[in-house]
């Protein structure tokens, strides 16, 4: 039971250690130890939930001094020191006559009243010295990036890198060494699904085996980061964090017919390493940039899809609240994509943790409130496209548009005319206007942002619309941008502001963020390992100097992430082996120090990737539009419940249609997010529902009949020698002596189940090879990487 | 007194439970491997003492018309066609026009005399293990919010449902099967959200059986079916994978999930034939199937669903939800209110107190809730021109429970003299997920989770526990 309560109890359990201002009564340490350990404890568990921060019942507080001089709404004195008898708090607790009997969840015991009374006894001593309250913007993500002095360490010959030092240092004084390290296989196999989320093939693992020279590994790095489908793994990861998705979600499942130019831009900009701080600015504002030429303008428009691919309430009646939702989704998203803060908590009352405020909230809000991603809030609600039409393209549409003026104006002149001429000609006509209707030209146009109407928006009490108090001034929380900001130009919104903000060396967060994600989907957990939240909620880094050190040069180095990879992979951090060494997990049972690699399971859409891969089955092709069944703003299922949308294709997985409401269910079964809120850090969920995928969907029977085929492409094969080409194709790896007579043992079992099937004996022999290709995909080695 | 950090209470509370879920299902499964019957300990202990173990939650997807069923209102008959005199709401979701009185007529029933409308005779027999909340309010009147505030709590956000708060916090009684199963749900308005687990663990997600426009004979959980292997052939290819991964287990050194992966293959192979057993309505006799309906093509869809809930229920899933919707919006009688609502009672009159009589002679109903409802009523005044329809109406209105330590034959709390308002007792969805979950021995308070900076529960920072319902 006490497991329950206190999950709110520990932050309210801090104020009540170090709010407590001085005593009155001299109490000895006896005394103080007293209260520690026996009245605090019992007033977190049994009363400080209606007594407490969060609510007071009967006015009256049990976590600070004050409330507990006060006393509640009797006015009766709670507690006369050294006069048990006439405390009103023993008389509830004893369940006395006249007084309302607490906790109502039941009586305290007996000890437990004892414990009170003695207390009161005593004098009710507080603690006389409190320690301060640790003031909230020396929070460690707050202060400025430092670049850290390397740390000294023994093994100098395993820390090649300097990254590696500060590993090291931390490992070193625990006492615990590092893995060695990994072998060349189980290294590029570890590489390539981290840089491109596939597996690498049985001739890239040759390659790499014979390639002798010191600087080997590095070239497969350089290899990996120059495929595209390196941008269409990262561009994915930055999808996740995006929050993007081909369809609305939420009520009016509506399509997000020209979100995939968003999906293919970000997936561009990975492959062409843009530097990630204007990366970020084309995202807030790429509308408000300069431009060289029409290509270039049209890039910047579709990157600003960032702020307007949420799932929207589209059908809410009450437009103000809305637009208001809306904004505030946009600031939560950016907040925690960008900044690793949950600005979203301060829309009702001050950031209960941060040391964020309501006025900040309202302050970035106003940015939003002022920047147009809606066109009309009237249900079901619109949202804003940027033409993307060359000036050609919008003069034919104009000269198309006119035309059919002109056509409306000539079938009116007809309507009521009596004469069989006209009529047969107005007939004529109507039916060409339906027809110029469905065949009128479609521009080409991206969800995002343009200018709206700058203006400031009033504070809302607890997020209400209908209680709006006094207005603030559009600006960026006081914590990160100081008291004393530029204000915040009268005539625009303040986006390009905000962008250049976010995306400055100056900004503290901005690029200890993403250098700690880009280490989160290397190493598959941060060194924060609360990617999303870099507050006062969120974890420690690990290793903090590191952080600093990564941050700093990634800046130095222009933002590069490219660069980031390679200093990452090259370190012999990063090509540590797997292996188990049970001293170091008794210490560290989470590998936080990272003493070995961590096992990870591939994400959906490598499992699904590397499905097609292994089987020959994928298909490459690049880019392009993600729906092709319903139009842009069509419904993906209305109110009937049919699914239309097929995934059917063999094209990687990230371009594959993002359902909200209906997300694919592979995807969904190993845990890819619903994409209406982003998530850096996706978790990894083993259940039997998986386990029927790999036995039962047509996915994984037609991939193990097309590896088959591959198994068998050379013919003269021996049984044993298809073995090994199974192995290298699906694993990378040589199979074991064991291994070759365990799978050769279940051919011939298969063999015999199915010989009464009455098959002819090469239809037999590859239903047996199929599912014994089954079998090896649905291996735990096919999904986890070492 | 040890005060355990907030780190190590998320341990035990949350992450811990993947695991402990996991470590239960291996011991189960090493029971059964060796011939003992499987042993259920992937419960956890409620709060409190529970009044209900389980829920059957049947949502009656549009909003059925709490005037023209549980809810008669002697003015509305009296001011037919009159204007409403009182204010209407800020926000409507569609122009009406003056009063309309009910199409049907009411009469009362049982012991408690609690009175029924002409629409749910069958039902009406049952009144007596019946509680009314008649006071219940939302603030969302359009479908997809209003029903993603009934199942989840949020109609702006994406939050756990329901269903998956209670597996979460009550895990599952029968380890091979799930925890939380929705027959036939509807993919529109809020879709997954309404049985999703948002950021709960995954395995607290409901299990949808088909969709909407799924006849409910087809409806099955994906891939349960294998169609090319025989049993016999599966459970050798299983061996095979089994091997594999126990030799990969094996160079890898100790590893929970990988452990926990080798065991979910063996569940998953049970799940084959739990499932398709649980599913199985066949063996039912003439007389269970007819109660339900089942012999009447009009009730016989809504009848399987019912009987597959309850077939579900007594095989320990936590919460089953049934769902009342074709492929349009199925309560909505915007217009067309007699036909529509006519028809759409007709279809699930006789499986619910069906339901309810059989759940009831098992000894089921003491320790099952059973929830009936819409996201919202309906307005008691006319929508369109052929005075017969009503628009959607989140300010007050109907829903019923039975059965799990509720009393029966109440009616709590009343909308105003028209049915437009809660006005009396009223109870907010917060408070209703409130008390669904304190009859199931959860305090709404404290079943939360930490996610995004902060602890979460279903009912937000909101709810009251209605103890007036519990007997």
């Amino acid at each position: 039971m006490i497991i329950f309560i206190t999950t709110l109890c520990p932050l309210i359990a801090s104020a009540l250690l170090t709010a407590m201002p001085f005593s009155d009564f001299k109490a000895s340490p006896a005394d103080i130890e007293f209260f520690k350990r026996k009245v605090r404890p019992l007033l977190i568990d049994m009363c400080v939930r209606c007594h407490g921060a969060e609510k007071q019942k009967s006015d009256l507080r049990l976590d600070t001094v004050a409330g507990i001089r006060k006393g509640g709404a009797s006015g009766e004195a709670l507690v006369v020191p050294t006069k048990p008898e006439t405390s009103l708090l023993l008389r509830v607790v004893k369940h006395a006559e006249g007084v309302s009997n607490m906790p109502p969840e039941g009586k305290l015991t007996d000890s437990e009243i004892a414990d009170l009374t003695n207390w009161i006894k005593r004098g009710a001593p507080f603690p006389a010295t409190v320690n301060p309250e640790p003031n909230p913007s020396s929070h460690w993500s707050f202060r400025a990036v430092r670049i850290p002095a390397l740390p000294n360490v023994k093994n100098v010959k395993w820390s090649a890198s300097d990254l590696d030092r500060f590993i090291l240092a931390k490992l070193e004084s625990a006492g615990l060494k590092p893995a060695t390290l990994a072998d060349k296989r189980t290294l590029i196999r570890r590489a390539t699904f981290d840089l491109t989320g596939l597996p690498p093939t049985p001739e890239d693992v040759e390659a790499f085996l014979k390639d002798q020279s010191p600087n080997a590994f590095a070239k497969v790095v350089d290899r990996l980061l120059a495929s595209p489908a390196y941008g269409e793994r990262w561009g994915r990861h930055w999808l996740d964090v995006a929050r993007y998705a081909d369809s609305n979600g939420l009520d009016e499942n509506v399509a997000h017919g020209n979100a995939w130019r968003y999906r293919d831009y970000v997936i561009k900009s990975f492959n062409d390493d843009k530097p990630y701080d204007r990366f970020l600015t084309e995202q807030i504002a790429g509308d408000l940039l300069p431009s060289s030429n029409p290509n270039k303008r049209n890039e910047l428009l579709i990157a600003t899809g960032f702020l307007a691919l949420g799932p929207k309430v589209l059908a809410e009646p009450d437009e103000k609240k809305m637009e208001l939702d809306i904004v505030d989704e946009q600031v939560d998203t950016l907040g925690r994509t960008m900044l690793g803060l949950t600005l979203g908590c301060a829309r009702c009352h001050d950031h209960k943790f941060d040391p964020i405020s309501i006025h900040d909230y309202y302050g970035l809000a106003g940015v939003f409130a002022s920047t147009k991603t809606m066109e009309h809030f009237k249900k079901v609600a619109k949202w804003h496209e940027n033409s993307l039409a060359t000036a050609e393209e919008s003069e034919k549409i104009a000269e198309y548009e006119a035309q059919t003026v002109k056509l409306k104006a000539y079938i009116k002149e007809l309507t009521g005319k009596a004469d069989e001429a006209s009529k047969a000609e107005l007939k004529k006509r109507q039916a060409e206007l339906v027809d110029r209707d469905k065949n009128a030209p479609v521009l080409p146009s991206a969800m995002g942002a343009t200018e709206g109407t700058p203006t400031d928006i009033p504070l809302l009490r607890r997020g209400n619309h209908l209680t709006p108090g006094a207005l603030v001034a559009r600006r960026f929380p006081i914590i990160l941008a100081g008291e004393k900001q530029p204000p915040l130009p009268k005539d625009a919104s303040g986006r390009f502001e905000l962008a250049n903000w976010i995306a400055s060396t100056e900004n503290p967060l901005t690029a200890r963020v993403i250098v700690n994600r880009v280490w989160r989907w290397h190493f598959g957990s941060g060194l924060v390992r609360s990617v999303d939240n870099f507050g006062l909620l969120g974890e420690k880094p690990s290793h903090p100097e590191l952080l600093d050190w990564l941050a700093s040069h990634f800046v130095k180095d222009g933002w590069s992430l490219k660069k980031l990879h390679r200093r990452i992979m090259l370190s012999s951090t990063y090509q540590m082996s797997g292996t188990d060494n049970p001293k170091a997990a008794l210490i560290d049972p989470e590998n936080r120090l990272l003493w070995r690699a961590n096992i990870r399971r591939l994400e959906a859409e490598a499992i699904r990737d590397s499905l097609l891969a292994v089987s020959g089955l994928l298909d490459r092709k690049p880019g392009g539009p993600a729906l092709t069944h319903v139009n842009n703003r069509g419904y993906l299922f209305d109110h009937t419940s049919k699914d239309l949308t097929t995934y059917t294709s063999d094209r990687r997985s990230v371009y594959l249609p993002v359902i909200r409401n209906n997300l694919y269910d592979v995807f969904q079964l190993f845990d890819a997010p619903d994409a209406a809120v982003l998530n850096g850090d996706r978790s990894t969920t083993t259940v039997a529902t998986q386990s029927l995928f790999f036995m039962n969907s047509p996915l994984a029977m037609r991939s193990s009949d097309a590896l088959t085929d591959r198994v068998f492409e050379i013919a003269k094969l021996s049984d044993s020698e298809r073995v090994h080409s199974l192995f290298a194709l699906a694993l990378g790896r040589e199979p074991e002596p064991e291994e070759i007579e365990r799978i050769l043992s279940a051919i011939r079992t298969f063999e015999k189940e199915f010989s009464d099937a009455g098959s002819d004996p090469v239809t037999r022999q590859r239903k047996s090879w199929s599912a014994v290709c089954q079998a090896v995909l649905a291996s735990s080695e096919f999904i986890y990487i070492k | 007194m040890h005060m355990p950090s907030r780190r190590e209470l998320l341990s035990e509370s949350a992450l811990g439970f993947g695991y402990l879920a996991l470590s239960d299902l291996l011991a189960q499964s090493h029971a059964a491997d060796e011939g003992k019957p499987p042993i259920p300990k992937q419960a956890k202990d409620p709060h409190f003492q529970p009044r209900a173990k389980r829920v059957i939650f049947l949502f009656m997807k549009g909003g059925p018309s709490h005037l023209d069923t549980f809810d008669p209102k002697p003015l509305l008959d009296r001011d037919d066609g009159k204007p409403y005199p009182g204010e209407r709401p800020r926000v409507v979701f569609a122009k009406t026009g003056n009063l309309l009185k009910s199409p049907w007529k009411f009469k009362k029933y049982g012991d408690c005399g609690s009175p029924v409308s002409e629409l749910f005779p069958n039902v009406a027999q049952c009144v007596d293990d019946i509680c009314f909340v008649h006071s219940l309010h939302g603030t969302n009147p359009a479908h997809g919010g209003a029903a993603m505030k009934l199942h989840t709590g949020s109609d702006n956000f994406i939050r756990p449902s329901m269903g998956a708060w209670v597996s979460y916090g009550l895990g599952t009684e029968n380890a091979n099967l799930p925890s939380f199963i929705t027959v036939c749900p509807t993919l529109a308005h809020g879709g997954v959200n309404n049985w999703g687990s948002a950021f709960l663990p995954a395995a607290t997600q409901g299990v949808p059986i088909g969709n909407a426009s799924t006849p409910v004979e087809q409806a099955k959980v994906r891939y349960i079916e294998n169609p090319r292997l025989s049993t016999s052939a599966q459970r050798k290819q299983l061996d095979l994978i089994g091997d594999l991964n126990r030799g990969h287990l094996a160079r890898t050194g100790p590893d929970a999930a990988l452990e926990g992966r080798i065991d979910s293959f063996e569940l998953a192979f049970r799940m084959q034939s739990t499932m398709p057993e649980a599913e199985d309505i066949s063996k039912e006799t003439a007389a269970t199937q007819k109660l339900y309906g089942l012999d009447d093509p009009t009730t016989a869809p809504f009848g399987k669903q019912c009987l597959l809930a309850r077939r579900f229920a007594e095989r320990g899933v936590r919460f089953v939800q049934v769902t009342h919707s074709d492929s349009a919006v199925q309560w909505d009688q915007h217009g067309n209110l007699r036909k529509g609502h006519s028809k759409n009672a007709l279809e699930v009159d006789k499986p619910i107190a069906g339901l309810l009589k059989d759940l009831k002679s098992r000894g089921l109903l003491k320790d099952t809730l059973v929830l009936w409802g819409g996201e919202f009523g309906r307005t008691p005044t006319v929508e369109g021109g052929g005075n017969d329809g009503r628009d959607h109406n989140p300010e007050g209105f109907t829903i019923w429970m039975a059965g799990g330590g509720l009393k029966g034959g109440l009616r709590y709390g009343a909308t105003d003299d028209y049915g437009w308002y809660a006005a009396e007792n009223k109870v907010h969805i917060h408070d209703l997920h409130a008390t669904i979950l304190a009859l199931l021995g959860l305090d709404h308070e404290r079943l939360t989770f930490k996610h995004a900076g902060r602890d979460f529960r279903l009912t937000d920072v909101h709810g009251r526990v209605v103890n007036d319902l519990f007997a």
